[in-house]
């Protein structure tokens, strides 16, 4: 296993696509929480009484322990940097022949296929490690009186990787059946951006909510929108803690959706001529 | 002795075309075994099944005895096809990921096999700025890592210059010399014919033909002589006892016996017994070429 890792690390660190991906993912994740930010100071600095009363509701977004969440939920919009990556990363392997080298020299072909996974968990956990960076950051910045708090709501960083995981692995499974990387990417970017979009919204509404079980929005409800988007409105809390109580069992479905994506995986790879 | 290789009733379809149909053989220890054929006979096809890169229809093969297996994959130093390597790596980079992927070799045993395919100067390179020589000499590169008992050439000196050919001609030659097993598949006869031991010829995914090259060339003798009157000298060789024909070839006359019935003293007696001078006389091997386009067509 050691090996296997060593040699995707090697394959990762000099490719320059991933240095661009962390660079964009290490702008974008503040810049767009940055902005959000900005817009909560916007709305509570001021002698309005409104303003007050926004500070009073809304409590701080972006200070311990809430930055967990705000963080976690505004920086999982931007899967679509590092899913590039990752389809690049298997479709590279396609282009350059190397899936075939590297069964010729010696892997299994279930060793490729775990050699992939270990891709898809490094660039896991590379994002995820800049959403910890970029959260704590917040959480210092944004209330410095508040950082004895931290160690509260820690479990969206886990939930975080795992929904970064499971989407990212979407991400390559496209890319490896369908080896070409610009059409696995549109393919991705329009199912991902538009049509499940439309699916989870018309279903929320007709359908008994039943597109959360669509391959994105399962992971999608591991992190619910903050606690402050939900204090207007008379049922936003209680769809608030609605959302909240049903973590626990998309952890469960994202896992199981996760293990199936390898599973076809490494089942396709086992059969198909390279 | 086991064989290195064994292939036995190996098929294979891409839809309804039939790339390989029951192939059959087996490649000895230390054999430099040459695999021939026609652009899509059905070699990388074959090579690639050894290779488990595709997976054969029927039949089964079988390397030192063994079912194929990544440790069996290991143990042999493989070029298939193109070059395959990470553009944006450099030579050594990419050689690392071979090292570590088959077990064969280490850093020293890098610098090596780069020494060998002279791209020592160019090692920290990358890959995509070689040319399409450079590419192919680190294929060969790759699969000298570790000094392998067996090498899979496919192709070796493809895009390579006459000096690159002559030069893996060489190697081929050093690698045979010291024991090594050499399955080599080319398209490039004389290439084969230089430096093979046995020969294999594919026609249209059928095997027609297996085994040592002298004896799947032999199955002739052919004298070739030459004298100032060719008239002459043709009339006088239409009686020589034991030939099958002759054939005039340009200045030539092509005496063909049955093989190892060739003395070539006793046709230099009969002519000069007859009055015939010959400024020429020598036993030709059937080439390669002749062989093989005898074999192939229609």
């Amino acid at each position: 296993m050691l090996p296997l890792l060593k040699i995707e690390w090697l394959k990762i660190k000099k490719y320059p696509a991933f240095w661009w991906m962390l660079a964009i993912v290490g702008l974008t994740y503040p810049g767009v929480n940055g902005m959000t930010y900005y817009g909560y100071l916007k709305a509570t600095t001021g002698k309005e009484i409104t303003n007050n009363l926004a500070k009073m509701f809304l409590g701080n977004p972006f200070a311990f322990p809430e930055t967990w969440h705000s963080v976690a939920y505004f920086s999982s919009f931007f899967i679509l940097l590092p899913s590039i990556l990752v389809i690049m990363l298997v479709t590279n392997e396609y282009t350059f022949r190397t899936h075939r080298q590297n069964i010729i020299d010696g892997w299994s072909r279930a060793q490729f296929i775990t050699s992939k996974l270990f891709d898809v968990l490094i660039v896991s956990a590379i994002v995820t490690i800049v959403y910890f960076i970029v959260a704590a950051g917040f959480g210092v910045y944004a209330d410095s009186t508040l950082t004895h708090q931290w160690t509260k709501q820690l479990q969206y960083i886990p939930l975080f990787f795992l929904q970064t995981l499971a989407q990212l692995s979407i991400a390559f499974m496209l890319g490896y059946l369908i080896k070409k990387a610009f059409i696995a990417l549109g393919i991705f970017l329009f199912y991902y951006l538009v049509i499940e979009n439309i699916a989870v919204g018309y279903a929320r509404f007709k359908l008994n909510d039943i597109g959360r079980f669509l391959p994105f929005e399962i992971s999608d409800r591991l992190i619910p929108p903050p606690v402050f988007f939900s204090r207007f409105g008379k049922d936003a809390k209680a769809s608030y803690d609605h959302a909240l109580s049903l973590i626990p069992g998309h952890v469960i479905y994202t896992i199981l959706l996760t293990a199936a994506t390898w599973l076809i995986c490494y089942a396709v790879h086992k059969k198909r001529d390279l | 002795m086991q064989p290195v290789l064994s292939l036995n009733g190996i098929s294979k379809s891409y839809g309804r075309i039939h790339a390989l149909k029951n192939v059959s053989f087996d490649v000895p220890e230390g054999a430099v075994f040459g695999l021939l054929g026609p652009n899509g006979s059905g070699k990388t096809t074959m090579l690639s099944i050894i290779l488990d890169i595709l997976k054969a229809d029927t039949g089964s093969f079988a390397w030192f005895g063994l079912p194929g297996a990544p440790e069996t994959r290991q143990r042999i130093g493989s070029l298939l096809e193109t070059p395959n390597f990470y553009h944006y790596l450099s030579a050594v980079d990419n050689l690392t990921i071979t090292s570590a992927i088959s077990s064969r070799g280490n850093a020293e045993d890098i610098d090596r096999v780069l020494e060998i395919v002279k791209l020592s100067e160019r090692k920290k390179s990358k890959f995509s700025t070689y040319s399409l020589g450079m590419k192919q000499r680190l294929a060969i590169g790759a699969a000298l890592l570790g000094d392998p008992q067996v090498l899979v050439f496919d192709e070796p000196t493809n895009g390579l210059d006459p000096v690159g050919i002559a030069e893996i001609r060489e190697l081929i030659k050093v690698l045979a010399k010291r024991g090594k097993t050499i399955i080599m598949a080319s398209h490039l006869l004389d290439e084969v014919e230089k430096v093979c031991t046995h020969v294999a010829i594919l026609k249209r995914g059928h095997l027609l033909t297996a085994g040592e090259v002298d004896i799947v060339l032999a199955n002739e003798d052919i004298v070739e002589v030459s004298s100032n009157n060719l008239d002459q000298l043709l009339s006088v060789l239409e009686k020589f006892p034991g030939h099958t024909h002759i054939k005039q070839d340009g200045k030539l006359v092509q005496l063909f016996l049955p093989v190892g019935t060739a003395r070539l003293e006793e046709i230099n007696r009969f002519c000069f017994e007859k009055g015939i001078t010959l400024n020429l006389l020598l036993v030709k091997k059937k080439s390669l070429e002749t062989k093989f386009l005898e074999l192939t067509n229609d």
